[in-house]
């Protein structure tokens, strides 16, 4: 990937070009115009159209279409499938279009945003180019960043858009060209000339050489502006673009993002496949029927003489198609749209939810994935994150240890007010801010007489690139030096290479050395600082391992779950130091694997260390996860926890959120690992929980061990997994969907829960303290673990429901709709006529049976949302497929057979010898076929209204409405006026009200409802009556048990105990700062006012620091 | 998104019911009075309404003539197509025992004549029958144009296969001189087939109006002639014509032939006593397996003769109070039973 700056055209020479089609050529380096949407106004008629027929619902139906145009076999008029297929079809049509417009607005929004060019004016963005840009300004192209209005060419950037994180990042130009390029006049002859790695979507990497003056300088990810940053703070700054329009990080990252499909969706197109095959046969057979019944009497009756000379064999062929075209409606043509339509509906339920509404960051839940709903409520697995997750990711300092001995217990001072729990006093230092709670009073008096000021300030310095109102790269770094400020150290403020501590009122700076930033696997942070009085060198360090004999007291921390962190430090000679920093100079200029070579080095001088102490930082518990817990777990649903912390803060987090209780039997992975390898299905009590070293375990890829692993897990109540990696997670995850079948939930916050987001079927996001990833990559997102709940147990369970039965009835009524015409073909030769009027059966399942079901889907509610929440166990039916699977398909199927008979056989006893009133015979087809469409009109709409249990004014509404519907339109069909109109298309005039004015017509209508609709109130009530389902139970004693659950809240007023839970933790799987911080240049700002963001009131740390 | 935010517009959900789910409603639910008593009340509904229909059914007086093997000669004569201007009538004398109260009417009854079958439903022309285009034989084929190239009309199979029999009934007054009961030919189509469905093209005269066009090959004259007493029943607007172009849904069916014109001795009804049929057999039936009868039937308010309905409605009505009594006594066992929920 070569980029050349000021030149176009070297961007567009041969050897850049890729070969597309047979001679078109396109250049690898892309457009900058970022086009996400998918059609223009020219493309959208037959590129949605095709993209929609590559469904294969409709593709069948447009084959049916073709088929229907066929004169020879057609049996139903051209609009009968055409009508509703263009209904189906405009509905997905405008929904995309909508969704188009959307993207179209968003591009355009992007598109406009300007920059200036600095050689050709604007807009037209080309590799290579320079440009400047100024504050508030969307970065629109991957930039390199070469100078700026700042000292030392730094720009302060908001990565809001890439990663969701509002605080600001600090960007520099190399020194070179922050000396040469600060004019407008010497930016257009830049030629300098870059070699840098082919786009791809890590956000965090850039490896790159600049060259220029035939003198290389190495480039990395914080030289570059990555598109979709916002400029703050910066005046103006001067860039080249190194990557243009598709090959940006952040379009590289938008990528193909996995389809996810339901398990209801798998069934149903199953369904689909067994209902086609049904049809296939039933065709063939009704055709054989056709092919004896022409030898038999067909041939011999001279009224039926059609002109062609047709054997009777080839008729029963043709009409094999005409039966596939006439019970084509087995197949549900607007199943789909429909399963579309409450599932979107479902989804703004969710979005619309005021009870998962989180107040304190105005963020309401959102269901991003709008085709998932009814997955929510079959959830078996929730592996969930546990920082930020189920706990707050706010830190506060707790505790520490110092020289063995452990500060911040609560203890009674000496004195009458011994009992009283005071806090610490802050007043005497005029840097504290007041937020700190801090029990212990020995440490305050510690650190005023002195005797750890080695220990404090270390706290300060690894973390030390915040302002008063610290702005730091992970909360916990906040905690640590906000901490420090209060007893006394604070933190002032940090030039290019100093950092400067009033040490108790007395202003010290230190020179910064280098700084050896975090990373996760090394798993700490160093910092080399010379100390102002004297020559020598230290290194201050953070580990979170515990060492020798220390790990007495960081075990208790941590088994008072809290996140702990060591502090050390060494002297270096002068010496020492610079021969490391020679290699550091070497391992920094490294262009390839430049990470694994900076380890190494920091490696070398992070040892032999000498132990200061141990921090203690409380991460609390978010609200109300202990009570989710249980009752997720009640609901039977298994929570695992996937956590990147030791064992004991595992653990200590799991008994915290009550996910294990005293009395839960623990196994460890060690302990259980002999059994794994011994016993093929280990028998392990119900009340067993385990946890493993996963590590270990994903070492060992054999099959059979995985399935003996999951197999095992399974068996306990709670999995705790600790030590695991972003990946680890992920495949924990993709083990269980794999050997269980069953539906996994994941549920994280950070950038490390991504992966596992993304494997698990349903991935949910916590918009929390780690920025946006997870939610960007998320299903569903919420504010809060404690709305997991709601999402589940009432959302989830309601769409789980509401989709069964729409799906039941949909079949059922699609099969007692079509029938009919089987049933008459025994009476008609097989000659495919069918039993209803056209008009009907186009309208049939775009009008008169659509819009109740579709409310039923929308709004049916068993029990209340109280109740589901009050019994979990009810939550059990989705899981296990209660209500919707093979045999629920096949009873549905034979009810709208058995339907499909009675609508047909009383109508045709009633129909064989019966007379008019008037005399007349109204034993006539047309009169027939108006009677049977009536019946099953009212049937399935009364059936539906049997069906819904939560009978609005609108279900009431539509239900009627429909009845009422269908009686208008029959009624005008059938009218003079517009048989005079059109003749031939409307056969039935009349029939209607000749028909419907006959009380006999009528009675058999009513018989033929009370035949169909009995038989299911008596067998419903039955089956309620000695078989209730738990919903049933409550549903029937709803009154009884919310006068209780009055009574109960009356009760726990008094009762107010809330027991004080904590957590522990590890560092942040994210990288620090430490590279821009120690390369070299100052960050600190000129005066600037408040930032913008600060009027949102949550921001805290966002005031810059006068200098 | 943060936009909004920054505008201080609130990301609140609306408080709604709809939004909420909170819409009021009424919780269907299966008690066990409601089902029990609705069951109760569709029992007595059903067998309420199978006893009335049962009785009305009785009350109703029938009498069928099959008359395809009365008339064998006819029939055998009609197999042959080629014997078609040949004319044969054949009489069917019959005794009946009781008074036909009220009104009476006359129908032919057809068995094993497909008249739903779908390409014979479709081989018609609304649009020519209607009166407005005598040249629209769209659908008609194979019976739209003669040899010649002339339109049929009124085309199409089913105007083709018309039912051509003529059936007169005579009354033995002291059995000695037949008289013919008087029967009305008007009155037996719907309104909206009369006058909507069927029209004549508009023209003075009648055969003027349907110059250009042909009779169909079955037919003896041509459609202007069907009734020369009578222009009203003439040309498409003919009743018989029209009863029979409303298909039949069954391959047994029957159709509406005439009324009885109540004067004279029939004031009452058609009295009991010595009556024929005379019937010129035209229709060929017995190729295809099929019969014909004659059926005089009279009327109540439900309409027609058949116990079918009563008879379903009676059973319904008993089963429904059946179920409903097994149903109370599964409630009432049961009804004490504990309930106990799962967890809580």
């Amino acid at each position: 990937w070569q980029v050349k700056a000021n030149d176009r055209s070297f961007h567009e020479q041969p050897h850049f070009m890729n070969t597309r089609f047979f001679c078109i050529k396109e250049s690898k380096y892309a457009n900058n115009a970022i086009k996400t949407y998918k059609y223009n106004a020219f493309s959208f008629l037959p590129m949605n159209l095709f993209e929609q027929f590559k469904r294969a619902a409709n593709f069948y139906f447009l084959i049916l279409l073709i088929l229907q145009a066929i004169p020879e076999i057609s049996t139903l008029a051209w609009y009968t499938t055409l009508v509703p297929l263009l209904v189906v079809l405009g509905i997905t049509a405008i929904k995309d279009l909508v969704d188009d417009v959307a993207r179209h607005k968003m591009d355009n929004e992007i598109n406009n945003r300007t920059c200036e060019v600095i050689k050709d004016g604007r807009y037209s963005f080309g590799l290579g180019d320079l440009c400047v840009m100024g504050v508030f300004c969307f970065e629109q192209a991957d930039i390199l960043l070469l100078s700026s209005s700042e000292p030392n060419s730094l720009c302060y950037v908001e990565t809001a858009e890439l990663d969701g994180e509002t605080n600001l990042k600090f960007k520099m130009a190399l020194e070179i060209t922050h000396q040469y390029l600060q004019r407008e006049n010497s930016l257009t002859t830049f030629d300098g000339f870059i070699e840098c790695e082919e786009p791809n979507n890590r956000l965090d990497k850039f490896t790159g050489t600049l060259i220029w003056r035939n003198t290389s300088f190495p480039l990395d990810a914080d030289k570059v502006l990555l598109r979709g940053c916002v400029i703050r703070n910066t005046d103006f700054c001067h860039g080249m673009v190194i990557f243009a329009g598709a090959d940006t990080k952040i379009m590289k990252n938008s990528g193909k993002t996995r389809f996810k499909r339901t398990k209801i969706d798998y069934l149903m197109n199953y369904m689909v496949y067994t209902i086609f095959v049904v049809l296939i046969l039933v065709s063939a057979g009704l055709a054989i029927g056709h092919a004896y019944w022409e030898a038999q009497v067909g041939n011999y009756s001279w009224y039926l003489y059609d002109g062609e000379d047709y054997t009777p064999s080839y008729r029963g062929f043709l009409n094999f198609w005409g039966y596939i075209i006439i019970l084509n409606t087995m197949v549900p043509i607007s199943l789909y749209v429909s399963v579309e339509v409450i599932r979107l509906g479902q989804s703004y339920f969710i979005n619309w939810d005021l009870q998962m509404y989180y107040p304190e960051k105005d963020t309401p839940a959102k269901a991003r994935t709008t085709t998932l709903n009814e997955q929510l409520g079959q959830i078996h697995y929730v592996f969930s994150d546990k920082t930020g997750t189920l706990t707050q990711n706010i830190m506060t300092f707790k505790k520490c240890c110092i020289n063995g001995q452990i500060y911040g217990e609560w203890k009674p001072l000496p004195g009458p007010r011994a009992c009283v729990t005071r806090q610490v006093d802050f007043s005497w230092n005029t840097f504290a801010d007041g937020t700190l709670a801090f029990y212990d009073h020995y440490l305050t008096e510690q650190s005023q007489s002195g005797s750890s000021t080695v220990f404090l300030p270390a706290c300060g310095l690894p973390h030390g690139h915040g302002q008063l109102n610290y702005q730091a790269a992970s909360p916990d770094e906040g905690a640590l030096v906000s901490a420090a400020r209060n007893f006394g150290f604070a933190f002032l403020a940090r030039t290019q290479n100093t950092i400067t501590v009033s040490e108790l009122g007395t202003e010290r700076t230190y020179d910064v050395l280098a700084m050896l930033d975090f990373n996760s696997d090394r798993k700490r942070m160093s910092i080399i600082g010379r100390s102002p009085s004297g020559n020598d060198t230290r290194i201050t360090e953070a580990v979170n391992e515990p060492l020798g004999s220390w790990e007495i007291a960081t075990d208790v921390f941590a088994s008072e779950t809290l996140r702990t962190l060591c502090l050390c430090y060494k002297e270096i000679e002068e010496k020492e130091y610079e021969e490391w920093n020679k290699k550091f100079m070497a391992a920094s200029v490294v262009s390839s694997n430049r990470d694994e070579a900076l380890d190494k080095v920091y490696e070398e001088i992070e040892k032999d260390l000498i132990l200061l102490g141990a921090t203690a930082i409380e991460d609390k518990l978010q609200d109300g996860v202990p009570e989710t817990i249980s009752k997720l777990a009640k609901a039977d649903i298994k929570i695992w926890v996937l956590t990147g912390d030791k064992k004991e803060t595992a653990e200590n987090i799991g008994f915290a959120c009550e996910l294990l209780t005293e009395d839960t039997k623990i196994c460890y992975g060690e302990d259980i690992k002999s059994k794994i390898l011994k016993l093929k299905f280990p028998r392990t009590e119900e009340e067993r929980r385990m946890r493993t070293q996963s590590k270990r375990r994903l070492e060992a890829r054999k099959e059979q061990r995985q399935k003996n692993f999951v197999d095992l897990a399974c068996e306990c109540s709670a999995v705790i997994c600790c030590r695991v990696t972003p990946k680890q997670k992920a495949m924990v995850v993709d083990l269980v969907k794999r050997y269980k079948k069953a539906i996994t939930l994941a549920i994280g916050d950070g950038a490390n829960d991504v992966n596992m987001i993304k494997t698990a079927h349903i991935g949910v996001g916590i918009s929390g303290q780690e920025g946006m990833q997870a939610v960007m990559s998320s299903d569903y997102s919420f504010a809060q673990f404690r709305y997991l709940q709601r999402l589940l147990l009432v959302h989830g369970r309601w769409s789980y429901i509401r989709m069964c039965k729409f799906l039941r009835y949909f079949f059922y009524k699609n099969f007692a709709f079509t029938l009919v015409h089987f049933w008459y073909s025994f009476f008609n030769g097989y000659s495919a006529q069918t039993a209803y009027e056209d008009w009907f059966i186009t309208l049939y399942n775009v009008l008169y049976s659509s819009l109740p079901v579709l409310l039923m889907g929308l709004l049916d509610q068993d029990v209340s949302d109280k109740l589901s929440l009050r019994f979990p166990a009810l939550y059990i039916v989705g899981q296990r497929d209660l209500l919707f699977n093979y045999k629920k398909f096949f009873v549905s199927l034979v009810h709208g057979i058995l339907t499909s008979m009675i609508l047909f056989f009383i109508p045709l006893g009633a129909y064989l010898q019966t007379v008019g009133q008037d005399g007349e015979a109204p034993s006539d087809y047309q009169s027939f076929a108006v009677t049977i469409a009536s019946a099953l009109i009212i049937t399935v709409n009364f059936q539906i209204g049997l069906d819904t249990s939560y009978w609005t004014f609108v279900n009431a509404f539509s239900i009627f409405g429909s009845i009422a519907l269908y009686f208008g339109i029959m009624f005008d069909f059938q009218s003079a006026g517009i048989h005079v109109l059109f003749p031939s298309a409307f056969q039935f005039t009349g029939t209607a009200s000749n028909a419907l004015r006959q009380p006999y017509i009528w009675l058999t209508i009513i018989l033929t409802v009370a035949v169909c609709l009995l038989p299911v109130v008596a067998t419903r009530f039955l089956s309620m009556t000695i078989w209730p389902s738990e919903s049933d139970k409550i549903q029937k004693h709803r009154k009884r048990l919310k006068a209780e659950e009055q009574w109960k809240r009356r009760q726990q007023v008094f009762r107010r105990g809330v027991s004080s839970r904590r957590s522990a933790y590890a560092f942040s799987h994210q990288r620090g700062y430490a590279d821009l911080i120690s390369s070299g240049r100052s960050i600190r700002k000129k005066r600037s006012p408040l930032d913008a963001i600060i009027a949102d009131g949550t921001a805290e740390y966002r005031r810059t620091v006068d200098s | 998104m943060k936009r909004t935010s920054e505008d201080g517009q609130s990301k609140l959900p609306d408080n709604t019911a709809l939004k909420q789910q909170q819409l009021p409603a009424y919780r269907l639910q299966l008690s066990a009075t409601g089902v029990l008593s609705c069951f109760f009340a569709t029992g007595v509904f059903c067998l309420g309404m199978g006893i009335i229909l049962i009785l009305s059914a009785k009350s109703i007086k029938e009498i069928e003539i099959k008359y395809t093997k009365i008339c064998g000669n006819c029939a055998k004569l009609r197999e042959d197509a080629t014997n078609f201007d040949k004319e044969c009538t054949c009489s069917i004398p019959f005794y009946l025992s009781e008074t036909m109260q009220g009104n009476v009417y006359m129908y032919y009854k057809l068995y094993g004549f497909y008249q739903n079958l779908y390409r014979y439903i479709l081989s018609r022309s609304n649009s020519q029958l209607v009166g407005t285009d005598l040249k629209d034989v769209g659908n008609c084929a194979p019976f739209s144009k003669s040899h010649d190239g002339t339109p049929i009309a009124p085309c199409g199979a089913i105007a083709n296969s018309i039912f051509n029999d003529t059936i007169i009934l005579s009354y033995k007054l002291n059995s000695s001189i037949p008289i013919k009961v008087p029967m009305l030919r008007s009155g037996i189509t719907w309104w909206t087939d009369k006058y909507v469905k069927f029209q004549n093209p508009s023209s003075i005269n009648l055969s003027s109006a349907f110059a250009g066009t042909t009779k169909p090959p079955c037919w003896a004259k041509p459609v202007y002639e069907l009734d020369g007493e009578d222009p009203g029943n003439n040309g498409f607007l003919n009743d018989d014509f029209i009863v029979w172009m409303r298909t039949a849904a069954f391959p047994t069916f029957k159709k509406l032939y005439r009324r009885l014109n109540r004067i004279q001795y029939f004031i009452e009804g058609l009295p009991a006593g010595n009556y024929s049929f005379n019937i010129t057999y035209n229709f060929p039936v017995t190729r295809f397996k099929g019969e014909k009868s004659v059926v005089l039937s009279t009327l109540t308010w439900s309409g027609g003769s058949s116990l079918f309905l009563g008879l379903v409605y009676t059973v319904t009505g008993a089963v429904t109070w059946l179920a409903s009594f097994s149903m109370m006594a599964v409630h009432l066992t049961l009804k004490d039973r504990k309930v106990l929920f799962i967890q809580q």
